[in-house]
């Protein structure tokens, strides 16, 4: 008898720290995600107008999980403390629907990321920067997203295009029907600006002049925070789901040994 | 001087039939301005052996699709009057060997608005030798920048307007420099310069849909474990509906567990009484 109350009284001790990391671990994926879905680098409107924002789908799935986790895993230690069968029953079946939504997002999360490519900025760029005849307010809607969010990009990160301004050279757009190349070789955003916001050189940066103008393309600034996005909401989706299969396994070893 | 060590590399314009006094080859190209004064006093005509060029490749945007930028032609007009116009021809190739160099600029055959169809050839960036002095000054960068006039590009009243270019070319350059009316020198013709052409956005690839590892692994390892759990979710259930499930594994709930206090016969009061 001593010895299965031993063995009793460690897994209960196993179970509650188990349950006490994943309520923890709940609120830090509900934190994560509350700060990826308030998009701190505005890089929102690119993503709607690609149609394509399930990364942040997935993040709001991950506020609710990170919610749901916490309560849980309340309703967890109580069970195991208590070691009512129906209480941890019930704390099975929610976990595993949680666990099923969580799924969801990381699964979301990691393939959406997959899509986020070099040409698919490209082409969104040289199609609805500054679109003078959008087609419908939606298109407008999602025209004036691309537009204004390219121009902060652009002065904010000092670059120009994806790969560089030779994007605007390389390939029509939209901005080329409306701003002659002789005047726009590429936007003026792409010139080094002075302290009031306009270009320091305006003809050394329609030249192309090393120091008046922005050679690098924005590709990095994009990427690096939809990339800290994606893989922030998937792999510790990840990490938390390996954490609670460990933790619902030894619930329902100790659920089996109860009356 | 840069100028003239460039011309070592220019195409000659040599007219055939003209007696040299020296044999010519490639080493002594670089004498050849000296003989063309010579030979072109009695055309009135310095030919010079300086061919325009694009500038240097740090420049970003020396070519553009309707644009592109020259160097400076510094210390090249070392015989020409300050007071002459050194004009800029833009032409296509195939006008340059019958090119007139006697055609006045701004007439209808040498107008911006009418290139190429109408005017094989245009003059414009019209200017005085005072502008381009000699020496050219280290670190600054001097460059002509030839289709950067937007404004006058559709109005036939700016015939020699520097308009941008209609098509990506190719088209050559040279220099040209009158006094009054009469040409004075000129420039050999640049190599053909031809013009950036863009692309329809369309023809980018759509985003290739590539699936990283990284993603499979996540999704193959969630989805075992999501299995895993779900068996034993069903083999509690089942196990919970049987009946037979129980015996001497079970952990008893520590309340159960009392210890029953077994009163002896009365072991402890006969010792009471003996007193």
């Amino acid at each position: 008898m001593a010895k299965s109350g031993d063995g009793i009284h460690i897994l209960q001790g196993l179970l509650v720290f188990g349950n006490v990391v994943i309520g923890m671990c709940g609120i830090a994926l509900t934190a994560e995600c509350i700060f990826f879905v308030s998009d701190p680098h505005g890089l929102y409107p690119l993503l709607e107008a690609t149609e394509n924002d399930d990364i942040y789908a997935a993040a709001w799935i991950g506020i609710f999980v990170g919610f749901a986790l916490f309560a849980l895993s309340i309703l967890g230690i109580i069970g195991v403390i208590k070691s009512k069968r129906t209480l941890l029953l019930v704390y099975i079946i929610l976990m595993l629907i949680t666990y099923a939504f969580e799924m969801a997002s990381c699964i979301t999360a990691a393939t959406h990321r997959d899509f986020l490519t070099p040409n698919l900025f490209l082409k969104q760029m040289l199609e609805m920067y500054r679109k003078s005849e959008p087609i419908n307010n939606n298109d407008k809607w999602m025209t004036e997203g691309v537009t204004k969010t390219w121009d902060k990009l652009m002065l904010e990160n000092q670059c120009c295009g994806v790969q560089g301004p030779t994007d605007w050279q390389e390939y029509m757009s939209a901005f080329r029907t409306t701003h002659s190349d002789a005047d726009f070789p590429w936007p003026h955003n792409c010139c080094v600006m002075d302290a009031q916001g306009s270009p320091v050189n305006l003809d050394g940066c329609k030249l192309g002049v090393p120091g008046y103008y922005n050679s690098n393309g924005c590709y990095d600034a994009i990427s690096g925070p939809m990339n800290t996005h994606a893989w922030g909401v998937a792999w510790f989706g990840f990490a938390i789901l390996c954490w609670t299969f460990c933790v619902l396994l030894g619930t329902m070893f100790y659920w089996s040994r109860i009356e | 001087m840069w100028a003239l060590a460039a011309a070592g590399g220019s195409r000659g314009d040599a007219e055939p039939g003209r007696p040299h006094s020296r044999p010519r080859h490639p080493g002594t190209r670089t004498m050849l301005p000296l003989l063309l004064p010579l030979l072109a006093t009695a055309h009135g005509l310095v030919r010079l052996a300086y061919a325009p060029t694009l500038a240097e490749e740090t420049l970003g945007g020396l070519t553009t699709t309707s644009t592109f930028t020259l160097e400076q032609p510094r210390c090249v007009f070392t015989e020409v009057r300050d007071d002459a116009i050194i004009w800029l021809v833009v032409a296509v190739p195939e006008a340059v060997p019958s090119f007139n160099d006697s055609v006045e600029p701004g007439t209808p055959e040498r107008a911006f608005q009418r290139f190429p169809a109408g005017a094989p050839a245009y003059m414009t960036l019209n200017t005085t030798l005072p502008n381009y002095p000699c020496p050219k000054p280290t670190g600054e960068i001097t460059v002509l920048r030839v289709g950067s006039e937007t404004a006058c590009a559709g109005s036939e009243t700016r015939p020699t307007c520097n308009g941008p270019l209609p098509g990506p070319g190719p088209y050559r350059v040279k220099f040209l420099v009158l006094e009054g009316s009469e040409p004075v020198a000129e420039t050999t013709w640049s190599k053909p310069i031809t013009l950036r052409t863009a692309r329809q956005p369309g023809s980018i690839p759509a985003a290739g849909s590539g699936r990283s590892a990284a993603m499979i692994a996540l999704t193959a390892i969630l989805s075992i474990l999501f299995a895993v759990l779900l068996a034993g979710l069903v083999a509690m259930l089942v196990f919970w509906g049987s009946d037979a499930y129980g015996g001497s594994s079970t952990f008893s709930k520590p309340e159960a567990v009392t210890v029953q206090r077994y009163n002896t016969h009365h072991v402890y009061d006969q010792p009471a009484a003996r007193l």
